[in-house]
């Protein structure tokens, strides 16, 4: 594999020592096959051990290192390095509170998630066997299921940025993906919940969740079928 | 813990969706501060002290006349990507927002061009 020097620059903060966070420079000689969780695992591993970040399965199937890569949020390890020219900059995921380095607070998030009622509510008794859908029906929420829950829509969008009580596009795809499953007979409740102050109205379709989402989920579709639907439920 | 205390990530990068938005609320800006002078000068008609008459006399100066033009620019982007939104939201726009977006402004292009051309023509006629 062909090496080439690269310079890495990452916003590193420790809550012990210091006040705000601060860039680091680390210039290295690279395999250019690389992702970036690659590059910080080199670093992690080779040159500075107190680098804090999230990763997993390194597949990007757990959602868990999102993070801010030369100014976009995207998945670390799906992100190969020569996607980039000259420095690469890492941060962590914008609009979360920082914890250290590239690990950020997603209490808030998952709250905001738990709060549209990510479960089907059922007022007639389970099936004892399979709970059938039409394959059409399924169609409709086919992609907003395959949500991996990493936050890059949510930290990526300026109306979360200006108010941090907004639900966010993650938890509304979830609200979506429940309120459209036919199965589900709790859409009232959940169609009050997003229909509020810092619900579905404070998205301004600005497609920044469209263009972070690893998964390419058309977030921005959904939450405005989701608006349509609220309209008709509520006039 | 660190929280941002700033209320926007500036270095986010800015996709076209980004920037429509953007445009959007700052031509917004611009009209309502436009609307606020324009109901202010008509006010002015209710005293007769000729107040009005002098200010339209200071508006009349070609500087303004030219100005009305960037004014015809900032109202079609603000009505032309209003258009945009409406399609977003309503009749599927979302799955091809950019080449809308696109489309859009160059009809707007066009009646800015051919409404230029008459104030212009106007102003030195």
């Amino acid at each position: 594999m062909a090496k080439e020097k690269r310079n890495i620059k990452i916003l590193r903060y420790n809550p012990k020592t210091d006040k705000k966070p601060h860039w680091k420079s680390y210039n290295l000689e690279l395999d250019s096959e690389l992702t970036i969780l690659d590059v910080l695992n080199e670093i992690h591993w080779k040159i500075d051990g107190s680098l804090a970040y999230r990763r997993s399965c390194r597949s990007a199937i757990c959602g868990s290192c999102a993070m801010k890569i030369n100014g976009q949020n995207l998945l670390a390890c799906e992100t190969p390095m020569h996607k980039f020219k000259g420095t690469i900059k890492i941060e962590p995921l914008p609009g979360f509170p920082i914890l250290k380095d590239l690990v950020v607070d997603m209490d808030g998030f998952f709250k905001k998630i738990e709060r549209v009622k990510p479960y089907l509510i059922l007022d007639k008794p389970t099936p004892i066997k399979e709970f059938i859908q039409t394959p059409e029906e399924f169609d409709n929420i086919r992609e907003a299921a395959t949500c991996i829950l990493c936050g890059a829509c949510t930290s990526s969008c300026p109306s979360l940025w200006a108010n941090e009580d907004y639900l966010g596009p993650a938890a509304l795809l979830k609200s979506y993906r429940f309120i459209f499953d036919t199965r589900d007979d709790g859409s009232v409740d959940r169609i009050d919940i997003v229909n509020d102050k810092n619900g579905i109205w404070r998205c301004h379709t600005i497609f920044n969740c469209m263009e972070a989402c690893p998964k390419n989920i058309k977030i921005t579709e959904y939450l405005s079928k989701l608006k349509v639907k609220v309209l008709e439920n509520t006039i | 813990m660190y929280k941002k205390t700033k209320f926007f990530d500036l270095n986010y990068y800015k996709f076209l969706g980004s920037w429509a938005w953007i445009l959007h609320r700052l031509t917004g800006l611009a009209l309502i501060f436009y609307l606020s002078l324009h109901v202010w000068v008509i006010s002015t008609l209710a005293g007769d002290n000729g107040q009005f008459n002098e200010i339209m006399k200071f508006l009349g100066s070609p500087l303004f006349k030219y100005l009305e033009i960037g004014l015809w620019f900032v109202i079609l982007f603000h009505a032309f990507n209003g258009i945009r939104v409406v399609i977003v939201d309503f009749f599927k726009g979302s799955l091809y927002h950019k080449s809308l977006f696109w489309i859009l402004m160059i009809i707007a292009f066009v009646l800015w061009v051919w409404g230029s051309y008459i104030m212009v023509t106007h102003i030195i006629g």
